[in-house]
């Protein structure tokens, strides 16, 4: 009583121990998942549904790790990781074309014991494919970032055209167009053209338009087709006969040909949906007059699915000491809920087709709605037949499609070159 | 004396034992590596695969490209560079009105971060809304030009870049070179009546040696090694004919997760730096006896 305060500090001390420990054993309780994923490209979904899948699925603690949005890098960061068989992090984000790779390298987990079929035939069939090899499934979809082509409402209107389902029909609005408006800086046709993993997409679209398929039944690599070789020639004359696109197409990548169009430059442009959001903001000087189409075919190839598919899955770490608690929150964070919840905050493009179809989003969202019908006619890059040949198999085809656009090669030379390169990495 | 030198290397030991370690691991993990076979566990089973990456890396084109690239790069920039930072240097040395504001307006460009310079540049060069392009058509009298489009321009727009950047880097290190001649020389040979050019050739070129040898050698280990601006400013484009040594190892390793074959080109990388350096060195010794 004399010295009211004596005891004070040693109370003090005893209160922060007990709590110390007790948020401590609390922390232990909760399964720790670090989910690797960038900050830009999943945007502010990222920690509302991170925080949302903390509470439901319960006594799990989800770390953020940010990673860069940028494909190539993230992929450093996880080479470097998966070869040191770190085992964080649990949870990475995906490029579409990494599963068939990463599976092969034993560096992803089957995630067959998690996931029903029936909850896998949610999700759009063309995307799940990239992450299905020998028959189990190695990644969930998140999101979508697909090849539309955009075009210039206000042209087409004003020279009567009806948005192009076909090659044939496209070059010859482009023609009209060009030549009605007389413009010398006026473009029928800009895309991703440069010598990276975008024109390779290009071409598979034009490829599979075609009516062409990359591999054959028996798993062969099928490019030298008569498919293979329209597909090339019409991108010649679209550069070169009709003098469409600028030749400096072939440095562009997506935002480069973005800009061109955004400064309406260009009647319509071939790249990934993620430039509908710049192309339609406040000071865009084409906002008005931005619309968008499903990849054209060639005429008598109505079957084709041309829409070829970008994007993120996410994939448990094969070496990650908690799987099961991962599987669950990639199932919290791709389910119906979530996926409505993510659309209406950041509009990117889900990928389960039934939330194209929800309401909300087709009042708030009706963009992606529309793009979501796109994907209807959807293909996967060939990544989960290639395995871990695919980075090789897509740098030859980049290189010798670059070689025909820059007349170095002739289309038959150079899908000639393509098969033999190809064919001793698929043995 | 001598309990002091003992005391002095076991306090030298634990500095010396980690610096050892990080430069000594990774140089040899990449020499195993590249001998090593077809593995993404690095060294955990590791089998060895004799000359079978080299060999590999000879029958791949693309990376007998890499080095011819990387090689005509070199031999190019190092030299003109040279002549430019000299004629930096010179004008540097003199006397000039705001002279602090001069040196550090000819340092910008080297102080620009390789990446951002190599960023920029991509713009100004762009075909459709570049700087360039917009000043030649402006005049009405060009067509647009393709400068990082096409073959073999985009190699020479990627050795202005260089050039321009690092010039300022060798005059840099020039300049340092030419403060420390004496002047006394300089007004013994004006005594003499010696011409400019001559005083020049004579008295500045050869005490300057040592300071050219040791530029060149900087400047060409670094454009050999040269992955930024490639990196940033062509990807290698078009096809592979800006793509340098060090962006196909770095292709190799982290594209194709193919750690044997990249090491093997490191190491090809470093052995041809070593013979090039090795010869400078020889230069410079045999130069500073003589």
């Amino acid at each position: 009583m004399r010295h009211p305060t004596r005891h004070g500090p040693i109370r003090a001390m005893a209160i922060l121990v007990a709590l110390a420990t007790l948020t401590f054993s609390f922390a232990q309780d909760a399964t720790e998942v670090v989910l690797s994923i960038g900050s830009r490209g999943f945007g502010e979904a990222a920690p509302v549904l991170i925080e949302k899948c903390e509470q439901q699925i319960g006594g799990i603690d989800v770390e953020w790790n940010r990673i860069s949005d940028v494909p190539n890098e993230s992929r450093s960061v996880y080479v470097t990781n998966f070869t040191a068989r770190n085992d964080d992090p649990d949870v990475v984000a995906v490029d579409v074309i990494w599963p068939g790779d990463f599976a092969g390298r034993g560096w992803i987990a089957p995630l067959d014991e998690y996931f029903t079929d029936e909850e896998l035939s949610e999700y759009l069939p063309g995307f799940l494919e990239a992450a299905q090899i020998d028959g189990s499934t190695y990644a969930i979809p998140l999101y979508i970032d697909g090849i539309h082509l955009f075009y210039r409402s206000d042209l087409l209107d004003k020279y009567g055209f009806d948005p192009p389902s076909t090659w044939e029909e496209l070059i010859d609005q482009a023609n009209t167009i060009v030549a009605g408006e007389g413009d010398p800086d006026l473009n029928g046709f800009v895309s991703m053209w440069a010598k990276i993993e975008g024109l390779f997409m290009n071409w598979l679209s034009f490829f599979q338009g075609a009516g062409g398929s990359f591999f054959d039944a028996n798993g062969n690599v099928n490019v030298d087709t008569e498919a293979g070789r329209q597909s090339l020639e019409t991108m010649l004359d679209i550069l070169y006969e009709h003098e469409l696109a600028p030749e400096s197409i072939l440095t562009y990548r997506p935002d480069d040909a973005r800009i061109l169009f955004q400064q309406g430059r260009s009647v319509f442009l071939m790249v990934q949906d993620f430039v509908l959001e710049p192309l339609t903001s406040e000071d865009s000087p084409v906002r008005d007059d931005v619309g968008f189409t499903r990849v054209p075919y060639f005429e008598g190839h109505e079957d084709a699915n041309t829409t070829v598919i970008g994007g993120f899955l996410l994939a448990v770490n094969a070496y990650s000491d908690a799987k099961e608690a991962s599987a669950e929150l990639i199932r919290c964070m791709t389910s119906q809920e979530s996926q409505v919840q993510a659309t209406l905050l950041q509009g990117k493009v889900p990928t389960r087709p039934a939330v194209y179809d929800d309401p909300q989003v087709q009042e708030e969202r009706p963009n992606v709605a529309a793009l979501g019908d796109n994907f209807l006619h959807a293909f996967a890059r060939p990544s989960a037949g290639a395995g871990t040949a695919y980075p090789q198999i897509s740098e030859i085809m980049q290189t010798e499609i670059s070689a025909v656009l820059l007349r170095q090669k002739t289309p038959e030379q150079a899908l000639q070159d393509a098969e033999r390169q190809i064919e001793p990495l698929l043995q | 004396m001598r309990q002091a030198n003992r005391t002095a290397i076991l306090f030298l030991i634990p500095a010396l034992a980690v610096i050892t370690a990080i430069l000594l691991f990774p140089v040899v993990q990449t020499l195993a590596l590249s001998f090593g076979r077809d593995t993404t566990s690095m060294l955990r089973d590791y089998e060895f695969a004799g000359l079978a990456n080299y060999r590999r890396l000879l029958d791949t084109p693309r990376f007998v490209t890499s080095v011819l690239n990387t090689l005509f790069f070199t031999v190019v920039t190092v030299p003109v560079e040279l002549i430019l930072g000299l004629g930096l240097a010179l004008v540097l040395n003199r006397r000039l009105p705001a002279q602090g504001l001069v040196r550090m307006a000819i340092l910008f460009p080297w102080a620009l971060p390789t990446a951002l310079n190599a960023l920029m540049w991509r713009w100004m060069f762009n075909a459709d809304y570049g700087l360039f392009n917009a000043a030649l058509t402006g005049t009405g009298i060009v067509e647009p030009i393709n400068w990082l489009g096409s073959i073999p321009l985009a190699m020479y727009s990627m050795m202005f870049v260089s050039i321009w950047k690092t010039s300022s880097f060798i005059a840099l290190l020039l300049l340092a070179g030419l403060q420390a001649i004496p002047h006394d020389i300089y007004e013994a040979a004006e005594m003499d009546g010696v011409t400019a050019w001559s005083k020049l050739r004579y008295i500045t070129l050869p005490l300057l040696q040592p300071a050219i040898l040791v530029a060149v050698l900087l400047r060409t280990m670094d454009a050999m090694r040269a992955f930024e601006l490639p990196f940033n400013l062509t990807d290698g484009g078009p096809l592979t004919s800006t793509e340098t040594l060090s962006l196909y190892a770095y292709r190799a390793i982290f594209q194709y997760v193919d750690f044997n074959l990249g090491s093997a080109a490191i190491i090809v990388q470093f052995l041809i730096i070593m013979i090039i350096a090795g010869a400078y060195l020889i230069t410079l010794r045999r130069d500073s006896y003589a």
